[in-house]
């Protein structure tokens, strides 16, 4: 065997090696993305759970009337825009103005970067702060209770 | 009662087992390459004394000190992915891989190119890259665990144009100082040993800006301001920033000669105004500006010029080409595209192997610019595609973590940092192969560039970051 030999083996090698990788990716990938299709298939048309209430206690100079009642989900974002689960149109609301999340038993607020702000029991809430049931959480001037 | 199984099962799923699967075949694409290269050297020296055909023995083969590089380098991954898997156990699992083996390949291009290279020959090129490696693994890790609330990325956005302004001024100044447009290195800060380029991390720094900007007021710029018959143009005054970033990419570009840059950052810059806005129109308004732009450079200026007529060379029908056209194959700026475009033909669908290519020695500036050629020579067309595919599965993740973020300024902040590594592979391999003007923009993780893989093992620890976040909110519902 001369090294010539040798190297076109070297070579060959290589390229097989590259392309098992390549390979082992795109297998990890289809994978993956089969994984997803099924997690959402599953919850395709279900609503999400809803596991608390936010009570309007305090409308500010909103026309929402006290008492009124807001779902939250696991993950709920509330804000002018869209794409909020709450959404409140008032100009005083950022278009997104608060992030709450609920994990292991406890409820979670942060401000998503609003102008007026997110307080927690009058705290303002830039990181984020655990809620428990019966705080008030602020967001822009509406003032809202955490219920069950 | 229920909880007992739940953690003990999540103890178990957490074990980052697909990362490590898939780093088994990069260690032995790179061990190999690495097992091959003295052998190519021994091959090319005793194939110049005489021609005839070399007897293989096993005397001629390399021993474990020559593989040491590599086997340094494998040692730190593995150190790596220890860590991920003790801090960071949720992190995106197939990135790593990718960008391990292509980092791997980076340090290996720069030991091959190093005693070869045609301009600036450095014997030392590889072990400093591999170094700029390592210190990029630490500058990852450090992202990784500083990013732990990344909000303040987002609050202060405005700091950062002010941090991206600044790294604009010490690029022109510097520029300005040297003077000499034409030598390769001209945005080069030297610090001592260190050499330096603020342009890397300039375009992180506008993703992060144009993220926090948009997320902030892509309502506003969906929504358009006035109308101009059937165009809808943005509102003037959530335009301004947008418009300084253009002022600095045309700033760049005529100040310092850095077409590739310009490019990169007219591409993010219009990536992300689409990704917020989701408005085709902007982004073919955007379009047009840039060819308008464009045209004027190439009227105005003579290096446009000669870097487009590179792009019209006819390399098929070269018995036909005149002497002024052979002289600028030769002698002018058509030197680099011919003889990397001669490289990339002579490697065939196979590759020369190795090491034992021409390119690094004959190109200009082959260890970082044109590094697509001495890939496509020695690695061959099914080399080159298996790179592209990794680079193509590179940004896909990048996507795909933008996709599953949960806030709208992680989504653009991912999706743009993706979009830099798509932009910059797409123009720096098509200028390589003659489809776009040839700019002096560095491949990711393959070009050897100390502030280049720093920068883009940055961007990696920001996305891996952004998929760590996502998946701990998620599991907040469960």
């Amino acid at each position: 065997m001369t090294l010539d030999v040798f190297l076109l083996i070297l070579r060959l090698l290589g390229i097989v090696l590259l392309y098992l990788f390549l390979m082992q990716v795109i297998i990890s990938i289809t994978r993956d993305l089969r994984k997803t299709a099924a997690a959402n298939a599953d919850s395709f048309g279900k609503l999400p759970p809803v596991v608390g209430h936010l009570i309007v206690v305090d409308s500010g100079p909103s026309k929402i009337a006290p008492g009124t009642s807001f779902n939250l989900n696991p993950q709920t974002t509330i804000g002018r825009g869209p794409t909020n689960t709450i959404q409140i149109s008032e100009s005083f609301v950022s278009a997104e103005h608060t992030r709450m999340w609920y994990r292991g038993g406890v409820w979670y607020v942060q401000d998503a970067g609003s102008t007026n702000g997110t307080y927690l029991n009058n705290q303002p809430a830039r990181d984020a702060l655990p809620a428990r049931v019966g705080d008030i959480i602020q967001v822009g001037f509406i003032r809202f209770k955490l219920a069950q | 009662m229920a909880k007992q199984p739940a953690t003990s099962e999540i103890g178990r799923r957490h074990y980052r087992w697909k990362e490590l699967g898939l780093l088994i075949v990069p260690f032995l694409i790179l061990l190999l390459e690495m097992f091959q290269l003295p052998l190519a050297q021994y091959y090319k020296a005793s194939i110049d004394t005489n021609s005839q055909l070399i007897p293989f023995s096993t005397s001629i083969l390399p021993n474990v000190h020559d593989l040491v590089p590599i086997l340094g380098l494998i040692a730190a991954i593995v150190v790596v992915h220890i860590l991920l898997n003790i801090f960071f156990p949720k992190a995106d699992q197939m990135l790593f891989p990718i960008v391990a083996l292509l980092s791997g390949l980076g340090v290996l291009m720069a030991l091959r190119n190093g005693p070869d290279a045609s301009t600036g020959s450095d014997p030392n090129l590889g072990s400093k890259q591999l170094l700029w490696v390592l210190i990029g693994l630490v500058a990852f890790l450090v992202t990784l665990f500083a990013l732990r609330h990344m909000d303040w990325l987002r609050r202060y956005k405005y700091t950062w144009a002010v941090l991206g302004l600044v790294l604009v001024g010490i690029t022109l100044g510097n520029a300005l100082r040297v003077k000499n447009l034409d030598s390769p290195t001209h945005d080069q800060l030297n610090f001592g040993p260190f050499a330096l380029q603020p342009s890397e991390l300039l375009k992180i720094i506008i993703v992060i800006f144009f993220a926090a900007y948009l997320s902030e007021n892509r309502d506003v710029i969906a929504e358009g301001g006035f109308r101009l018959g059937p165009l809808t143009l943005p509102p003037m005054r959530q335009l301004g920033p947008l418009l300084l970033m253009l002022g600095i990419s045309l700033a760049l570009f005529l100040g310092v000669r850095e077409l590739g840059l310009a490019l990169l950052i007219y591409g993010i810059f219009l990536s992300m105004l689409y990704l917020g806005s989701g408005k085709l129109s902007y982004a073919l308004g955007g379009l047009a500006i840039f060819f308008l732009l464009g045209f004027v450079g190439y009227t105005l200026f003579s290096y446009v010029r000669s870097r487009f007529a590179a792009v019209g060379l006819n390399m098929v029908n070269w018995q036909a080409w005149d002497a002024n056209v052979i002289d600028f194959a030769r002698n002018g700026a058509g030197l680099q595209v011919a003889q990397g475009l001669i490289a990339i033909s002579s490697g065939g669908i196979l590759g020369t192997g190795f090491g034992l290519g021409h390119a690094s020695a004959l190109v200009p500036v082959a260890q970082s610019d044109m590094v697509v050629s001495v890939l496509g020579e020695e690695f061959g067309l099914a080399g080159l595609f298996a790179l592209i595919g990794f680079y193509l599965v590179l940004i896909y993740r990048g996507f795909r973590i933008a996709i599953e973020a949960r806030d709208p300024f992680y989504q653009l902040l991912a999706a743009g940092l993706t979009s830099i590594f798509g932009i910059q592979t797409l123009v720096i391999s098509a200028g390589n192969l003659k489809l776009l003007p040839l700019t002096g923009i560095p491949l990711p993780f393959l070009s050897y560039g100390g502030s280049s893989v720093i920068a883009n093992f940055l961007i990696i620890g920001i996305l891996m970051r952004i998929s760590h976040n996502t998946a701990l909110e998620r599991e907040g519902l469960a």
